[in-house]
């Protein structure tokens, strides 16, 4: 009797969650791929199958999310159907990607070089799928023994040009700051390229830029981290931020906006990524843009006309992959015309030569 | 070390510090009454997001943090049937709580926003001095005035837990269902209605730690916001010496441990920053050792009461 | 006999109160129970290489298990099974990767320094319980995230291999031999003897029984002359040195390298495999099988039909929910006293 309660009680609860959440959205989940219609109705009827995996939510506001409406992007475009696994752990990694193996998807999607082993794993047993990791290493499609996969490398470099260069000509204090998430290469990459280009703006304008030494997170879900660490960074002179840590960098702009709203005006930045964010906080005066769905749409590309694998995809601004957002009004219109005078060096070779 | 490196580290251990206290408080009624309970990181994991789902929808984040205790209460209420009633073990009850509470929040966020929703943010709760139109760098008035209703809720939680327990004859009551259940129940007291009391405060005091959260101190809502704070609360509590004003102390020290970690990894890149975040464990351990157990807790904690064998 | 028979009834009975439960929510999300309850099926059994990496899955549970099962038996809360399996883990792969050793002896020294180094890092609970009277499981669950950010440290910067935080793989010789060319490895094999060891020792040696006695009740122990304090350390040390066995039998069997998020879990897994085995080794081993068909079955489930990840956490949550208390229960002396009156009345009639 008193067990039939208990299992009444955790039958209702968890009912009238899913019922008051079921109405609110109706495309929560996906597998309704069924509904996407074909955008451009080529091909032989074949529906392609993308699915991607990923160990943060795709829900997350940040990495997470960015990388899965890259893939939907995508795949409204070239018409294919979508499925993911998120917030899996670790030791599920090769099992994630297997099932949707199984279930002949023909595309596995993995935004991360965490991945890198699972992908090579399951590339090696299945020949006839298509692996595209995203933050792949360079060298990761010829490990692959079948040539079946492909490294997506948005160039770090030239992300932390696009925001250092904005940086370096924002900065009051002449100092900038950076949040990484984990200490991967491509954030440490980043935040080179984030130092060297505001310095180098600091010499062009005449000023000393200087950037305080990164810190890493340790996680990316960790929002109360970023708004200590923005807090502590403020605490020693820098009033522009950058970061590559998901979640936490919307803690980090949460602080910002908090000191600017106790001082009364504007004066402290941040600089988003990897999407264009700008009216999101106050405080965010511009963004770099990856477009991840660009980079997908290429590997669906492949697949279809039966080209892909084995390569390393590059991008960069000269692609198209790599972009500045639209820039707030707190930047003076002088700046704004020297900011893409700089790009326009980026995009020409000759940034920093 | 200038003074304003000081003011601001203190400022950050009383922030870092207050959903520890809440967090602590759970555990310590919980253990008060014999029940170990080490599933708060759960009740606060869907706390969190029922202070965020709500004070998003009403706008209102004083009745988030209500929303967030009354779901603390309701998943808490699962753990208080399962050891109390059945005397299912506590230890692997509370590691229940933990894993389904959390995948449960996630489950309703996902089903809520949709996959690949935009960045969803949350006005937070106004300070007293953002009530009292008061703005002032003086360090007093930050450190006093300019803090959310829910740190002196959190402080004068503090204050009535110690009065209850040391001055009260409920208070005194409740303490010997903890340390002597079948005493207790000889001298009248119900053994199982203190029992389910506990469970209600600490189900409620952990959906406030962790409505806290999303609440007062992060706009955002993410998985895993929790962060381990639950486990930290249950070392403040033996850190404490199960007393409130211990347990209060213990929460600063873990809060300044945190704070400083903090600071200490914005100035100085080249140590390994997962050394830093070691600190505050660390330091448990060594001060747990150094103190050693003069006091140990009570005596009736972890052991399920069966009301037949009196 | 009959006693049996309910320890097993109750599990299976748990297990589809909490796939009903699952299944409810997947039809109100859409998804349909039956599609999903047969991917679940293929998933884990659907071919020789599910099954392979079913068994892989289930490897470090069993070894976690066994970990708080040994533990439990005496009567201590060894929650520091994560950090234990970790530490064995990383010396194992200090070993594998810097040594210059490889082959047979590599893996032999791997598996034996993994075992002392998950047994010092459980010693460290022991001794603070023993001689400063400390509560096992707070200084356990804080080592636990000690090891976890020492492995940190060790991938990102001591034994980081390249562009990302990650160690170097032990080298091809090192890695211990697949069964059947499947995932599962040598290290099931090692997890399996490791439990038909625990389980002689534990009911067939005297000292087994010293320590039973001593976890059943700590004060007639003493009484009885036992050493208890020795067993104590003694029940946290070989706890550890089985976490840490698993931690190095798993790196060189499918993990091959330290990754941020690598075995986080696996401790407060351990705990409750033990538990629901109701803290006999081979049960234990036999829980740790069934949870990872579990996890491998739900991975598909959850590919198969879409519904978020976080609904097969809630029907694992819900089955280790469902067992505990229905075991509890049925220890309950109401429970026994029904039981017990219904059977009298079906004789008298």
């Amino acid at each position: 009797m008193k067990k039939i309660f208990a299992l009444i009680l955790t039958l209702a609860m968890v009912l009238s969650l899913a019922a008051c959440g079921g109405g609110n959205s109706g495309s929560g989940t996906s597998g309704d791929g069924g509904s996407t219609p074909p955008a451009d109705g080529s091909g032989d009827g074949k529906t392609y199958k993308v699915a991607m995996i990923c160990d943060s939510s795709v829900s997350d506001g940040g990495w997470g999310m960015a990388c899965y409406n890259a893939m939907i992007d995508a795949a409204a475009k070239y018409g294919w159907e979508t499925a993911y696994s998120d917030s899996i752990a670790q030791s599920a990694y090769y099992e994630s990607i297997v099932s949707f193996c199984d279930l002949d998807y023909d595309l596995i999607y993995a935004p991360g070089n965490q991945y890198t082993d699972a992908i090579l794993q399951a590339a090696e047993e299945y020949p006839d799928i298509a692996f595209a990791l995203l933050n792949g290493g360079a060298d990761t499609p010829a490990k692959a023994a079948n040539a079946n996969v492909t490294s997506l490398l948005p160039d770090a470099q030239q992300v932390g040009w696009i925001a250092g260069i904005l940086a370096g000509l924002m900065t009051e204090t002449g100092k900038v700051a950076f949040i990484g998430g984990m200490e991967i290469d491509t954030t440490k990459g980043k935040y080179a390229g984030f130092v060297e280009s505001a310095e180098y703006i600091g010499q062009q304008e005449g000023k000393t830029v200087e950037a305080l030494d990164v810190v890493y997170s340790g996680d990316f879900s960790a929002s109360d981290k970023g708004i200590e660490f923005a807090k502590a960074m403020m605490d020693q002179g820098a009033d522009v931020f950058f970061g590559d840590a998901s979640a936490v960098d919307s803690g980090a702009r949460q602080a910002i906006d908090e000191a600017n709203a106790a001082a009364g005006s504007v004066k402290v930045y941040d600089i988003a990524q990897p999407g264009d964010f700008l009216g999101q906080n106050e405080c965010i005066i511009g963004s770099q843009v990856t477009d991840n769905s660009g980079l997908v749409g290429l590997c669906m590309e492949a697949v279809e006309n039966g080209t892909f694998g084995g390569e390393t995809i590059f991008g960069t601004m000269q692609n198209g992959v790599l972009s500045a957002g639209a820039v707030s009004d707190l930047v003076p219109a002088d700046k704004q015309e020297k900011y893409q005078s700089y790009l326009d060096q980026v995009m020409d070779g000759t940034f920093m030569q | 070390m200038d003074s304003a490196f000081i003011t601001n580290l203190i400022l950050a251990s009383v922030r870092m510090a207050t959903p520890l206290i809440f967090l602590s408080l759970a555990e310590l009624y919980s253990q008060r009454a014999g029940l170990v309970h080490i599933g708060l990181e759960g009740l606060a994991a869907i706390g969190s997001l029922a202070g965020f789902l709500v004070s998003l929808i009403t706008g209102n984040p004083l009745l988030g943090v209500l929303a967030g205790a009354a779901v603390g209460i309701l998943v808490n209420m699962i753990y208080a049937y399962a050891t109390i009633n059945l005397c299912a073990e506590q230890i692997v009850y509370g590691m229940a709580i933990n894993i389904f509470a959390p995948a449960l929040a996630a489950f309703i966020y996902r089903v809520y926003f949709g996959a690949g929703s935009e960045l969803v943010q949350v006005g937070l709760m106004t300070t007293l001095s953002g009530l009292l139109g008061i703005a002032s760098d003086n360090f007093l008035v930050r450190l006093l005035l300019d803090q959310t209703p829910m740190v002196y809720l959190a402080y004068s939680l503090v204050i009535f837990t110690a009065v209850y327990f040391n001055k009260t004859k409920s208070g005194l009551n409740y303490k010997a269902v903890g340390e002597y259940p079948k005493a207790a129940a000889t001298l009248g007291i119900s053994v199982v209605g203190v029992k389910y009391a506990a469970s209600v405060i600490c189900g409620a005091l952990a959906g406030i730690g962790g409505a806290y959260l999303t609440t007062c101190y992060s706009t955002t809502y993410t998985d895993g916001n929790v962060a381990g704070r639950g486990f930290i609360a249950l070392a403040a509590v033996i850190f404490g010496r199960w007393s409130a004003g211990g347990v209060l102390l213990a929460c600063l020290f873990f809060g300044f441990c945190d704070a400083l970690q903090i600071r200490l990894q914005v100035g100085s890149y080249g140590i390994p920053y997962q050394f830093f975040q070691m600190i505050p464990y660390i330091a448990t351990v060594v001060v747990l050792t150094v103190i050693g157990m003069k006091k140990a807790g009570p005596k009736g904690v972890g052991k399920p009461y069966l009301r037949e064998e009196r | 006999m009959k006693n049996k028979f309910v320890n097993i009834l109750v599990p299976l009975i748990s297990v589809l109160l909490a796939f009903v439960v699952g299944c409810i929510v997947m039809a109100v999300l859409g998804a349909n129970p039956f599609v999903a309850l047969q991917a679940l099926w293929t998933g884990a059994f659907g071919s020789m290489r599910n099954v392979g990496t079913t068994l892989a899955r289930a490897t470090p549970l069993i070894f976690t298990g066994l970990c708080a099962c040994f533990a439990y038996r005496c009567g201590v809360f060894n929650l520091g099974g994560e950090g234990q399996f970790i530490i064995g883990a990383v010396v194992c792969c200090f070993i594998a990767t810097r040594s210059g050793l490889e082959g047979p002896l590599a893996i032999v020294l791997c598996l034996i320094a993994g075992a002392l180094a998950g047994g010092l890092w459980a010693a460290i609970p022991g001794v603070l319980k023993i001689y400063r009277g400390q509560n096992e499981m707070i200084i356990s669950i804080m080592l636990n995230y000690v090891a976890t950010l020492f492995m940190g440290v060790v991938y990102t910067n001591w034994l980081r291999d390249g562009t990302v935080p990650q160690t170097a793989p032990v080298p091809d010789a090192t890695k211990l031999s697949r069964l059947f060319g499947l995932r599962v490895t040598t290290a099931f094999i090692l997890a399996l003897v490791t439990g038909l060891l625990i389980y002689y020792f534990l009911f067939y040696t005297s000292k087994g029984f010293q320590l039973r006695a001593v976890g059943l009740n700590m004060t007639a122990a003493q009484f009885n002359g036992f050493a208890v304090k020795r067993y104590i350390l003694m029940s946290f040390i070989v706890s550890g040195a089985i976490a840490g066995l698993g931690g190095s039998a798993d790196l060189m069997g499918t993990q091959y390298r330290l990754i941020n998020g690598y075995a986080s879990g696996y401790g407060f897994d351990g705990v409750a495999m033990a538990l629901i085995g109701q803290l006999h080794p081979l049960a234990t081993i036999l829980v740790a099988i069934f949870f990872a068909v579990l996890r491998v079955g739900s991975t598909t489930m959850q590919a198969a039909t879409g519904v978020p990840t976080s609904v097969s956490d809630i029907i694992q949550a819900l089955v280790i929910v469902f067992t505990v208390a229905g075991l509890a229960m049925v220890k309950l002396p109401q429970f026994k006293a029904a039981i017990a009156r219904m059977t009298e009345k079906k004789e008298a009639v």
